[in-house]
């Protein structure tokens, strides 16, 4: 499976390549993630919890490691995730652009292998399901990003 | 292929019904005919800690007539609306994409209210609520409210439903006078997953141009989606070859962004929404010409 888009945050690159790298940043605005800690230089290990549907509460652990990494323009993210209805395996490539008026452009490009029951079973949701995280954790992560930009931070 | 364990409850009215949901609220899920949530429950996918059987609750399963148009409780089977004269009659949509779901099996158990608050993104009878324009009356121990169908699907699975409230009676309003409805979909087999269906309501004046069009898609996104610059580009027109044509090619390139999966790629979804959409126009326009 192939998850593509473009994402626009409402602040410099900095702030936003800061924020990707940040695990207790990322606990929060990944949809169902319970835990994340750094498991060493640029790899991190979590849980999450996903519920979509009828599917309820479905746990995988996930380790990530971030590799080529040029701050604050690109990286890339090998994802593997395994819990009791399935796994998950692949990469991210992402790229932020600075734009003019202080944005900043994500261009992502995700290529996932997602195996097992929830694979079996859930093959024709899987597009939208990824589709629905994404969104919903780049969208967390804009807010976040607001909220420091506006002085808040984050306690 | 079993379920984890869990509490049953089987109240006998919905009064009772409502007070077991309020007191496990978000961890009691309602069972109506089980042919989803059974499923899933039994491969583990779903683990509800406890379930509120509506399948004696006898008061949710009509269908009656109400105002010109028809009020169908919750619990009404499918097969019960599929059969229905007075479906066929009030709202001859409906009628006519029931055949589409599944089997006659599961269409003898499954509850209209049960699909809706399932809200499966290739499930025909949201689909078929958007176009209709219905209202979906919610209720829970603290009060009822009426939520439109365009208000009640929220994406993925996902319903404007509370964790304590219960979906109970669907409303539809009468056909304005002057109006066609065709319900088309393609899937691989027949009672697969609808691969693009289509649902229109067309309406034409007196002088046979189109007063108002809805057009709804069903599996094209992670709800139903109704195809608002397809059927802004109807209203107001003469019906026609060219404008059916243009309204499809719209509803396929602009309402919606369809998924990939192994069945149809996203681009062969666009393609089946404009074949289908200009289909159901075309036949909701020459029903409407007739009616």
């Amino acid at each position: 499976m192939i998850v593509q888009g473009t994402f626009t945050f409402a602040g410099p690159r900095a702030t936003v390549w800061e924020l990707l790298q940040n695990p207790d940043v990322l606990v929060k605005a990944l949809p169902g993630a319970k835990r994340l800690v750094r498991a060493g230089e640029d790899r991190y290990e979590g849980l999450m919890q996903v519920g979509v549907g009828p599917v309820t509460a479905a746990e995988f652990a996930v380790t990530v490691s971030l590799r080529d990494k040029v701050p604050p323009e690109r990286y890339t993210m090998e994802v593997d995730s395994k819990g009791t209805l399935g796994f998950t395996r692949g990469g991210a490539r992402v790229e932020l652009e600075a734009l003019a008026d202080g944005v900043t452009l994500m261009r992502y490009t995700a290529e996932l292998q997602v195996g097992g029951k929830i694979a079996s079973v859930g093959q024709r949701l899987l597009d939208q399901v990824a589709k629905l995280m994404t969104r919903q954790a780049l969208d967390a992560l804009n807010n976040e990003l607001r909220a420091r930009l506006a002085g808040g931070g984050s306690p | 292929m079993k379920p984890a364990p869990f509490e049953y409850h089987r109240p006998g009215t919905l009064d009772e019904a409502l007070v077991l949901m309020a007191a496990r609220a978000g961890e009691a899920r309602p069972l109506a005919g089980g042919q989803s949530l059974i499923p899933a429950m039994n491969f583990r996918l779903a683990r509800p800690a406890a379930l509120v059987d509506l399948n004696r609750v006898a008061e949710l399963a009509y269908v009656r007539p109400a105002d010109g148009g028809l009020r169908i409780g919750a619990m009404a089977r499918q097969r019960v609306v599929e059969r229905s004269p007075l479906v066929q009659r009030a709202a001859p949509l409906l009628a006519e994409a029931m055949p589409f779901i599944a089997h006659p099996q599961i269409r003898n158990r499954g509850t209209v209210g049960g699909s809706l608050a399932h809200a499966d993104p290739a499930a025909e009878l949201p689909a078929v609520m958007l176009a209709l324009d219905a209202r979906l009356e919610a209720r829970s121990r603290s009060g009822t409210r009426t939520i439109p169908a365009s208000a009640f699907f929220t994406g993925l699975f996902g319903t404007a439903l509370m964790p304590d409230e219960l979906l109970v009676e669907i409303a539809l309003p009468p056909l304005p006078p002057g109006s066609g409805t065709a319900f088309v979909e393609v899937a691989r087999r027949h009672g697969d997953y609808a691969l693009v269906g289509a649902a229109v309501v067309v309406t034409l004046d007196e002088r046979g141009r189109c007063r108002d069009a809805r057009i709804a898609l069903l599996s094209v996104g992670g709800g139903p989606v109704l195809a608002a610059e397809a059927m802004k580009l109807c209203v107001g027109e003469s019906p026609s070859d060219e404008m059916i044509r243009a309204a499809a090619e719209t509803a396929a390139t602009r309402d919606i962004d369809p998924p990939s999966d192994i069945h149809a790629s996203a681009a062969y979804r666009r393609r089946l929404a404009a074949v289908l959409t200009r289909r159901a126009l075309a036949r909701g326009v020459e029903r409407a010409g007739k009616g």
